[in-house]
Order: C-alpha cells, then sequence, then structure tokens
C-alpha cells in the first residue's frame, strides 16, 4: 500500500515537472480543449436558464373564458357555480366587462379610443388556472366548459409555450450531439498529445521495460498526464464559458427589463463544476490509457 | 558491496539444485530470419563469472536476452531460479526482470538526465525512492568511481565513464545476476581493464556474472566460456 502511494505521487511529481518544462505548449493544449468543453457548457447553461424561466411561466399559465356580449347576470352566475366545482379547475377569476374596459382606460394611451366608443364592445371573462397543465386534460376542460350556456369563446394560452418546450427539448438533443463530438474531439487531442510524448520519452520506456518496468508502471505517468490536460481544460472551459455568459447577460438583463422580466443566464454552479472536471479527467485517463497500450509493448516479447 | 551479498538469500530461495539459469535444447528463431540461437544447454551456477564469445552476429545478444527473461524461446525451456520463463505470465515477467542488472551494448543511458537520476530508475520501478535511494545511487557511483560526477550529464562523460555509469545503473537495486553486453566493446585497453576488474569485484561478493565478449581477454583464463558460432554452442568449456 505504501509503496503504491509512493509509485503514485513519484508519478504525479514526475509528470508535473515534465508539464512545467513545456508550460506555454502544454497551454495550449489545454487551451484547445477547453474550447471545445466551453461550447456545451454554454448550451447547457442557457438551456437551464431557459427552463428555469418557461418553468415560472408556466405557473401562471391559464384559460380565458369569454362570454357572449348579450349574456345575463344569470347566466354569468351558472357558469361561476360550474366553475367553482369543477374538479380540473385550481381557481378562477371573474372580470365583468366594465372592470376590463376600466382597465383598459387605465392606460392612458387607450383613453382616446374609449372615449370614441359608443358601447362596451367587451364581454364578460373568466380567466381559469387548471390544475393539470397536461394537453389532453387542457382540451377535455375546454370541450366541457364550450358546452356551457352563454360561452362565446375559450382560448388556451399555452400553446406557444408547448411550442418552446418542443423547442428547449430540440436544444437538449442538440446539446447531446455536440457534447459527444466534442468529447470526441478531446478523446483525440488528449490521444495525440500523450501519443507524441511516448515518442519523446521512447528511450526510457523501453530501459524500464527491459529492466524490470511493469506495465502500469510505465503507464501510471501518462494516465497522469491525461488526467491533468482534462482537469487544466475542464477549469479553463468553465472559466470561458462564465466570461461568456457575464458578457451576454449585460445585454440579456437590459433586454428582459424592457419587458418588466427577471431573468439573466446562470453562471456554472457546483454541480456543473464537478460533472465537468469529472468527466473531462475520466476522458483524459480513458484517452491516455488507450494510447498507451496501442503504443506501448511491442518493442518487447 | 554487503547489500550485495544480503540480496543473494532469496535469489535461491526455493530452488533444490543449485543452478541458477539453466537452459534446456533452447532455439530462438526470429520472423523472417534464420535461427539466432539453436539447440542451446548450459546450465550457470550461482556466483559463477561466465563470458559469452563469438564473433559478432553469432547469437550472443540473443542468448543474454533469453537469459534475462528479455526474450522468450521458440522451443526448450529457460529456467531462471526454478522458474520456466516460458510458462510464466506477460505480467510477472517484469518481476522476474528485476532479479538481473543489465550493462547494454549501447549503454542506454538516458541523456534527458543527470548521472544522479539516470542511476536512480531502476530504484523508482523497484518502488525506492528519497533518502534510502539517495544513499544506493551514490554508493553504487562511488563503486564505480563517478560520485563526484552525480551531477553531470552523462553526454559530457567519456566512453569509459558512460560505461560505468551503465554498470552503476545496473548493480543499485542489487541483483543477483549481473548481464553485460559487450561492456569493453569501443574502450581502449586501460579502461576496458578496469571495468573487467569491476566485474570480478562484484563476483567475488556472490553475484552471477555474465558478460558477452567478441574476444576473449586474457583475464578470461578461470572462467567459465560458452562459445557460439552461428547460432550453436560449440564447446561449453571450462578454460584450463
Amino acid at each position: 500500500m505504501n509503496t503504491w502511494l509512493t509509485q503514485h505521487s513519484q508519478a504525479r511529481q514526475l509528470v508535473i515537472s515534465r508539464l512545467r518544462e513545456n508550460l506555454f505548449g502544454n497551454l495550449f493544449i489545454a487551451f484547445t480543449i477547453a474550447v471545445s468543453l466551453a461550447l456545451p457548457i454554454i448550451m447547457y447553461l442557457a438551456l437551464t436558464s431557459f427552463s428555469g424561466l418557461v418553468g415560472s411561466i408556466k405557473n401562471d399559465s391559464h384559460m380565458s373564458l369569454f362570454l357572449t356580449t348579450d349574456a345575463t347576470p344569470t347566466m354569468a352566475d351558472s357558469i361561476h357555480n360550474t366553475l367553482a366545482t369543477h374538479a380540473a379547475i385550481k381557481k378562477f377569476q371573474f372580470i365583468s366587462k366594465e372592470a376590463a374596459l376600466k382597465q383598459l382606460a387605465n392606460d392612458s394611451q387607450n383613453e382616446n379610443i374609449i372615449q370614441t366608443l359608443d358601447k362596451n364592445p367587451l364581454p364578460d371573462a373568466f380567466f381559469i388556472e387548471p390544475t393539470d397543465l397536461e394537453s389532453a386534460a387542457i382540451n377535455q376542460l375546454k370541450t366541457d366548459l364550450s358546452q356551457l350556456d352563454g360561452v362565446e369563446a375559450i382560448q388556451i394560452d399555452h400553446a406557444w409555450l408547448k411550442r418552446l418546450n418542443y423547442l428547449l427539448a430540440l436544444g437538449g438533443n442538440a446539446l447531446w450531439v455536440l457534447a459527444m463530438l466534442l468529447g470526441f474531439a478531446i478523446f483525440a487531442v488528449i490521444g495525440n498529445t500523450i501519443r507524441m510524448q511516448i515518442l519523446t520519452q521512447q528511450q526510457e520506456i523501453e530501459v524500464s521495460q527491459l529492466i524490470g518496468a511493469t506495465h502500469s508502471f510505465i503507464r501510471r505517468p501518462f494516465l497522469y498526464s491525461g488526467a491533468i490536460y482534462g482537469l487544466a481544460g475542464a477549469l479553463l472551459a468553465l472559466a470561458i464559458a462564465s466570461c461568456v455568459i457575464l458578457l451576454f447577460n449585460l445585454s440579456i438583463v437590459s433586454l428582459a427589463t424592457e419587458y418588466q422580466a427577471d431573468f439573466s443566464l446562470r453562471l456554472p454552479n457546483f454541480a456543473t463544476l464537478f460533472v465537468t472536471c469529472l468527466s473531462a479527467i475520466l476522458l483524459g485517463v480513458v484517452s491516455a490509457y488507450i494510447t498507451v497500450s496501442k503504443s506501448l509493448f511491442k518493442s518487447i516479447n | 558491496m554487503r547489500y550485495l551479498m544480503n540480496n543473494l538469500k532469496y535469489s535461491h530461495d526455493s530452488s533444490s539444485n543449485n543452478a541458477m539459469i539453466v537452459l534446456d535444447n533452447v532455439t530462438k528463431r526470429y520472423p523472417g530470419s534464420q535461427e539466432a540461437l539453436s539447440n542451446a544447454s548450459f546450465s550457470i551456477e550461482q556466483g559463477e563469472m561466465v563470458y559469452v564469445t563469438g564473433h559478432s552476429g553469432a547469437g550472443k545478444s540473443t542468448l543474454l536476452k533469453l537469459v534475462a527473461a528479455i526474450e522468450r524461446p521458440s522451443n526448450g525451456t529457460v529456467l531462471i531460479n526454478n522458474q520456466n520463463i516460458s510458462k510464466l505470465s506477460e505480467s510477472t515477467l517484469p518481476y522476474v526482470r528485476r532479479k538481473f542488472g543489465l550493462v547494454f551494448q549501447d549503454h542506454k543511458l538516458l541523456y534527458d538526465r543527470n548521472c544522479y537520476h539516470n542511476v536512480a530508475l531502476p530504484l523508482a520501478i523497484n518502488g525506492i525512492t528519497g533518502a534510502d535511494a539517495g544513499k544506493r545511487i551514490r554508493a553504487a557511483l562511488d563503486k564505480v568511481g563517478l560520485l563526484n560526477k552525480e551531477k553531470s550529464m552523462p553526454i559530457t562523460l567519456s566512453g569509459g565513464e558512460q560505461q560505468r555509469l551503465a554498470i552503476a545503473r545496473a548493480v543499485v537495486s542489487r541483483p543477483s545476476i549481473l548481464i553485460a553486453d559487450e561492456p569493453t566493446g569501443n574502450l581502449d585497453k586501460n579502461y576496458a581493464d578496469g571495468i573487467l576488474t569491476l566485474f570480478s569485484a562484484f563476483q567475488q561478493v556472490g553475484v552471477t556474472v555474465i558478460i558477452a565478449t567478441h574476444d576473449l581477454l586474457g583475464t578470461a583464463n578461470e572462467h567459465k566460456v560458452l562459445h557460439l558460432d552461428h547460432g550453436r554452442l560449440v564447446t561449453p568449456q571450462v578454460v584450463a
């Protein structure tokens, strides 16, 4: 156990001192890896930010039920009662045509238009929040309610939401494809770098094998190299992604303010950091392992 | 020097007979070439000094590689401390190789590091580092007379010094068998004699020494000689 630990710290020291010797070149390699990693990270953060936004809108999602303009207060009362007992309705609000007109008039821009009207064109309306947001349930509720007396039209406000959800799902799939392709690129970059290292250390490897080095002894420093490239790439990638998001947020926040929305893109959190570093290290180690196994152990036996 | 003696204790742990290395009817063929070694049979006892002679291309290096468990035989058996090399798995071979100290024909020194770190390599492979390793490295460098050069790069050393550095690397992990391929090849007589004296000194403390050479030097008189001719062992004999 002790020997094992010593050998590992020995390999680590060796690798770190070698990486330091060619610091500039190695930083470049780490930067290449970082750029490949930064793209999916930025995309992931943007997608989660939008999903969060959609989640918050979902709660406000409602149906609008408009009565015919000639509907009597009795009709409205009976609809009110039906809605109050309906199981699929979470809550609802009644806005009378007078109240609606008043609301409209509150906006000074509309004042002139309203003054030209000889009668109130607005209908009474119920704003309904359904318990279940599944489209089947909503459609069922819509058919139920449209049969009631005095109902002119029912409008469902979530069609655009649905489209956005599809888009986000598409984005999620695109993210996976991008992450896989770029993961392969990182795999190749690290593999090639390790192959170059093996070439420059060919003599040492050969001598070590001749005098009794085990395969794992020879492989170990390269595995550490791969892991370090992965980790350095991941940390740089997170830094790049954070910078890009902060830059984007400058314009996004002002845009969101225009819409009275409190929205900005999320910065990487601890979980993102952890997963990115872990997967990059794994990629590095696996790539190094395969490269070493393929390139070595040919000269002997 | 005492550490070399101590090491001998486990080098013949479970052996019932005294022979350290036994080759029985060993043939080695490389793909696409003739037999490099044909039907060689001999044994080497512990503490012996053995010369492997023959013209160049006679199969000396092949024989040494078989003895050092670097190559496996195409036919026949190679026993090292009663372990059959052909039957050992790939993963155990490195541990067998560690019993040997190897001096290569072309030194195989690493020119990207100084003398100290060249000698440190076998110890690192054995998992020995730190102060313990430092002591052993300096002892080995001292033995070959290079203690004052520990910080020098190998490229700055003379041919004889490089050869001695290679020997220091071979003995630093206290092997029970020392194998040298043409150790005096490119050296003038003075240097060559010095190297051979060094090998004799190791043999005197119980290390088995096997040396391949293309010219049998006068000093070899009292030692066993394995003479190769086109891959065949001609007369394994003790020169009287």
